[in-house]
């Protein structure tokens, strides 16, 4: 009665509303696993997920349509992490912008850079694209390790998945006969959907297409596409009326048609040049989560594989 | 003999690069040097009420060097130089193998409130707040000292932060009294923080903090502040826009009596904006009240005097890349002594950010 003539009534309504939201939140604890995996990208999440089943539980800091290069260095994932067993970078400097200061913000020792539950997972990864010589900005944003977007070749995925699963049998020996046999498994059927998506690719092999960023090669390389040019006149660098012109004209007598680009890529600049070259511009995921139907590693690839299939044929 | 003499000295000769080598990679490996870059920053000024040349200076460079000791501490410096001397503005240790808890040892910025805790270049205007530099610093407090951070162990990002500091007096960058020479003064400090999503793209983030220490005149002197930011990243726009409306409160003073008296204090609040990948607008309006700033200075004596200055400013930003920026701010000014002395102040002023080698993402 004293507390309802301090506190008006709608107050006291807001004010148990809150509490209970919160007793809910406390007790919304995460699923038991066994480990608990952090990563940078929601496909070695998708991996670790496939190799860990239900004795892990995978999350990624980057969702799959935000720019893994800016991802913003939120206090939240700090907190997002702190209870990680398992991180996994993707290494080769893609997360170099934001992970140095999450990773420590985290205050969770088992997860920093040189103890067991570090993973980066570039390890055993063939790079391309390493720069030689002097490494300068002058060429943009790159990557003096090379080019990090190795997870565009399904083949790398089975490389990423038996070296997670090396590292979950060591940090959960308990378990370990089932990260192995998981492994095996994700690599089976990742043989067998890659057997599918190459034929699908087939009648299109040396054909060229138009990228927004330095990130097709893997893919390019493993279905024998061209990568003719891209949107970015350097990486990093928005593109200039000029770059779009000059580009649009090269496609057009060069015959190329399609254009791709990221839904955290700018789609007018994209779609503006596919237009002055009588192309197609097609928004794909090249990550997990990045277009709603690409809930998983599989899914992605089926996806992209049919979008770039639809466009090239036309 | 002559022959074989030059014989032998040509192979010995030979050998040499091969063995200096050899030399140089066992003793001198380079492979765990620190990340090392350079910022500089440029400025130029115009004032038209200042009694102050027009030009472009030289403002700041700052080399930062980071790495990690060994598996329980890493290191970070900045060594800052300005045209009048060379400043180990922060070399502190952290811990990288206590759970939860983070210890940091050495000269440090001390956690305090938002601007406090910024770097010249990651200033949101190229003009400090007027309370800043009459409260803990223009650029923050500066000062060797062990700080401990605990990220608490609630469902948001919740952190307590305390530190104690070494006993320091007023000097050209610190204007909070903590010289007392007595055996019980150890300045302490602390800072609590908040922050929560709000959905996706946004964020809140809200921090109280304080300082205090006992002076050299024997008195304590304190300074509090609040802060409160909202921030806006589109997830799938990271890179090309987003928002961050931010305010701040600082007051300090000191404790006369028994009773504490509040001196300088101030707020400020900004509203930037991302229009474009490569363009930053913002707007920030000011208070400051009994505090001392280049506008107010006494027209007969030529010394600096005291006042309350309501300060408006406006600046757009071009920033070809993460790496560098070039920044044209505008801002009025208008001060008033108590006294009858109101002078105002219009300036404009153009800044270069330059960063070569590493550099990590600042602070959220």
């Amino acid at each position: 009665m004293i507390v309802n003539r301090i506190i008006p009534e709608n107050l006291m309504r807001l004010l148990t509303r809150w509490s209970l939201g919160l007793v809910l939140v406390f007790a919304a604890s995460p699923a038991f696993a066994d480990l608990k995996v952090a990563t940078s990208l929601t496909d070695l999440a998708s991996v670790a997920q496939f190799v860990g089943g239900t004795h892990v539980e995978a999350q990624s800091l980057c969702r799959g349509y935000e720019d893994p290069h800016f991802v913003p260095a939120k206090p939240s994932l700090m907190k997002a992490i702190q209870k990680a067993d398992v991180y996994v970078s993707t290494g080769l400097e893609l997360d170099g912008g934001w992970l140095p200061v999450v990773l420590p913000g985290s205050r969770n020792p088992k997860i920093q850079q040189g103890q067991p539950g570090f993973v980066d997972a570039s390890e055993g990864i063939s790079v391309l694209e390493k720069p030689t010589g002097t490494v300068s900005r002058a060429e943009g944003d790159i990557h003096p390790l090379g080019n990090p977007h190795y997870y565009l070749d399904p083949k790398n995925l089975e490389i990423v998945a038996d070296h997670l699963a090396d590292v979950f049998s060591r940090l959960d020996p308990a378990n370990a006969a089932d990260y192995a046999a998981n492994a095996k498994a994700f690599d089976e059927r990742m043989e067998t959907a890659l057997a599918g998506w190459l034929k699908q690719m087939e009648p299109y092999a040396g054909k060229s297409i138009v990228t927004y960023h330095v990130n097709f090669i893997y893919f390019a390389d493993r279905f024998g596409l061209k990568i003719f040019g891209h949107v970015e006149p350097k990486p990093g660098i928005p593109p200039s009326a000029r770059h779009i012109s000059e580009l649009a004209e090269a496609m057009k007598q060069a015959g190329v048609t399609v254009v791709t680009y990221e839904p955290y890529y700018n789609a007018d600049a994209s779609k503006q040049l596919a237009a002055k070259a009588d192309g197609t511009a097609i928004e794909i995921a090249t990550e997990v989560d990045g277009l709603p139907e690409a809930k998983d590693v599989f899914a992605k690839f089926d996806l992209l594989v049919s979008s770039l299939v639809n466009a090239l044929s036309k | 003999m002559r022959l074989r003499t030059l014989a032998r000295v040509c192979i010995a000769l030979s050998c040499m690069p091969g063995m200096a080598i050899a030399q140089t990679r066992s003793m001198y490996s380079n492979l765990a040097n620190p990340s090392i870059g350079l910022n500089a920053l440029f400025l130029g000024q115009a004032a038209p009420d200042l009694d102050q040349p027009y030009g472009l200076d030289f403002q700041s460079a700052e080399l930062s060097l980071i790495s990690v000791v060994d598996p329980y501490w890493m290191l970070d410096a900045n060594i800052t130089f300005t045209p009048d001397e060379v400043d180990p503005e922060e070399v502190w240790a952290r811990t990288t193998s206590i759970p939860n808890i983070s210890v940091k040892v050495g000269k440090l910025r001390a956690t305090f409130g938002k601007q406090g805790t910024l770097h010249t270049h990651a200033f949101p205007f190229v003009q400090a707040p007027i309370i800043m530099p009459n409260s803990i610093g223009e650029e923050g407090f500066k000062d060797a000292g062990v700080e401990a951070s605990w990220l608490m162990p609630v469902p948001w990002f919740m952190e307590l932060t305390g530190g104690i500091y070494n006993a320091m007096e007023v000097n050209d960058e610190n204007p909070l009294d903590f010289g007392s020479t007595d055996h019980d003064n150890i300045p302490f400090g602390g800072h609590f923080k908040n922050q929560l999503d709000i959905g996706e793209e946004t964020t809140v983030d809200v921090g109280v903090s304080g300082l205090s220490g006992k002076g050299a005149d024997g008195y304590r002197h304190t300074a509090y502040g609040a802060d409160l930011t909202f921030r806006n990243v589109p997830a799938r726009a990271s890179n090309r826009h987003g928002w961050i409306l931010e305010g701040e409160y600082i007051a300090r003073g000191t404790s006369e009596n028994g009773t504490f008296d509040r001196q300088q204090r101030g707020w400020f609040a900004s509203f930037q904006y991302r229009f474009r990948q490569r363009w930053w607008g913002g707007i920030r309006g000011e208070q400051a009240k009994d505090c001392y700033t280049d506008v107010l200075v006494d027209p007969v004596s030529g010394d600096a005097i005291s006042g309350d200055v309501n300060r408006a400013s406006a600046n757009v930003a071009w920033t070809p890349s993460e790496f560098s920026y070039v920044r044209l701010e505008y801002s009025y000014a208008q001060a008033d002594d108590g006294n009858g002395f109101k002078p105002t102040d219009q300036r404009v002023l153009i800044q270069f950010n330059y960063t070569i080698g590493y550099h990590p993402a600042h602070a959220y």
